[in-house]
């Protein structure tokens, strides 16, 4: 077994989706390949973890965080990630399987394989009845509970009049926005550059009195920490009155206080 | 006051479903009468009335007849977002097995189960209900009311039985007074 922190190859696997984990290359009896192949394979049950020592993966790790002195936070982050997938999921593996008594007979000595398969009647049968408690309606107040069921949301309650604009409407902005941002440059455990008093400010500037979408306020490049600090700001200016929100054809728009 | 309008009060003014228990504690009277009265109150809605009573997710809840939900459905236009059959696979898991660890229903689908979980915790449908005391103490979750309220069903019990022919080992955890729906 070994584990080489150097790269092997080039990494064209995501495996958590956003950034991959370092090129830290895994060769044993049971696996040979990068770290995100083997976390792929292993998440699709493709590799018995039971046969790949993960500790000089995690050594390989170690080295890897010393080599690059912590530069790139973001594929070590990964990095743990995908290893505490796989320490998890070994640990489950490892787990002492309940031995069968010794009055089941024979035939039911091996535990058999539970399997989805069971239940695909008694799915067929709740979508039925789902479909059948559709067509009934039932008096509503807030939170509705078909609210609920549709994701809106209206479980959650903010210390905020945002009108119609529900919870969920302001998230997706704020993802939307967090996914035009570029990562931050690794400087651990800094202040943020601005107070969110001094980030109020900057955001208040940049509304203006007719509604905008976020696309269109927050322009050019920023990093994450600023996308967080500036919603952060523009939530906390909505709930003193000095912002306002509204849903506009699916979109949510904000805009600056109207004047007295 | 006569007591069926009192109820009928009650329930109009309720928008969760209401068990007899409540209403008798409300208006103060024993719990064998209310029964009576909520029996008699849907009989007579039965035959007069646009509205039906409902016994569902361990109570009484007024809705409108099926007959009028193709009127409904125009005039409140609801978003329904049907559950993937993924979703469905371990929400039918949780359902039958509850209360169940995500290992648990990762070991009946064979596949990565996280999203079907959060995505029913989201919507209210599952929600943790303990640790299972093994190592790693993983979460327990069994089902909500809103999943009673979902499928119709007034409780657990009235879950669409599960064909089972494998048998003995499924239902382990599951609390004996919900045992009922396991085995037909």
């Amino acid at each position: 077994m070994s584990a080489q922190s150097a790269p092997a190859k080039v990494q064209q696997v995501s495996a958590i989706g956003v950034t991959p984990p370092p090129d830290i290359y895994v060769e044993c009896q049971a696996f040979s390949g990068s770290l995100a192949t083997l976390f792929l394979m292993v998440r699709d049950h493709k590799v018995n973890l039971l046969g790949v020592p993960l500790a000089p993966v995690c050594e390989a790790f170690a080295e890897y965080l010393i080599e690059t002195s912590g530069e790139d936070t973001e594929r070590a982050a990964s990095a743990i990630a995908v290893l505490s997938y796989l320490l998890e999921r070994k640990a489950f593996a490892l787990l002492p399987v309940e031995e069968a008594s010794s009055e089941d007979p024979p035939e039911l000595s091996e535990p058999m394989e539970p399997s989805v398969q069971e239940f695909a009647q008694v799915i067929l049968a709740l979508n039925d009845l789902a479909e059948e408690r559709g067509g009934l309606f039932f008096r509503q107040s807030r939170p509705p509970v078909q609210d609920l069921v549709d994701g809106k949301g209206g479980a959650y309650e903010l210390p905020i009049e945002i009108g119609d604009v529900t919870t969920f409407d302001l998230a997706r902005a704020f993802e939307r926005l967090v996914a035009r941002a570029i990562p931050d440059k690794p400087a651990a455990f800094r202040k943020p550059a601005r107070s969110l008093s001094e980030m109020m400010v900057v955001v208040s500037r940049a509304l203006q009195l007719e509604f905008k979408s976020l696309d269109e306020i927050v322009v050019g490049d920023f990093t994450r920490t600023e996308a967080v600090w500036w919603f952060l700001a523009l939530l906390e200016l909505i709930r003193i009155g000095q912002a306002r929100v509204r849903s506009h054809k699916g979109e949510v728009q904000f805009a600056g206080a109207a004047a007295a | 006051m006569r007591l069926d309008r009192v109820i009928e009060a009650l329930l109009f003014a309720a928008d969760t479903p209401v068990s007899a228990d409540a209403l008798a504690r409300a208006i103060g009277c024993p719990i064998y009468e209310v029964e009576e009265k909520l029996e008699n109150y849907g009989a007579r809605l039965r035959d007069t009335s646009a509205l039906q009573l409902v016994r569902i997710a361990g109570g009484y809840q007024l809705c409108t007849k099926p007959e009028y939900s193709e009127v409904l459905s125009r005039f409140l236009a609801p978003q329904n977002t049907r559950l993937s059959r993924a979703v469905l696979e371990v929400l039918a898991v949780v359902a039958y097995r509850q209360p169940v660890t995500l290992a648990e229903i990762e070991q009946v689908r064979g596949v990565d189960s996280t999203y079907g979980v959060h995505a029913l915790l989201d919507r209210r449908l599952v929600r943790e209900v303990g640790r299972k005391k093994t190592p790693g103490k993983p979460h327990l979750y069994g089902t909500t009311q809103q999943f009673l309220h979902v499928f119709k069903l007034d409780d657990l019990t009235q879950l669409p039985p599960l064909e089972l022919s494998l048998s003995q080992d499924v239902g382990d955890g599951i609390p004996s007074e919900q045992g009922a729906f396991l085995l037909e």
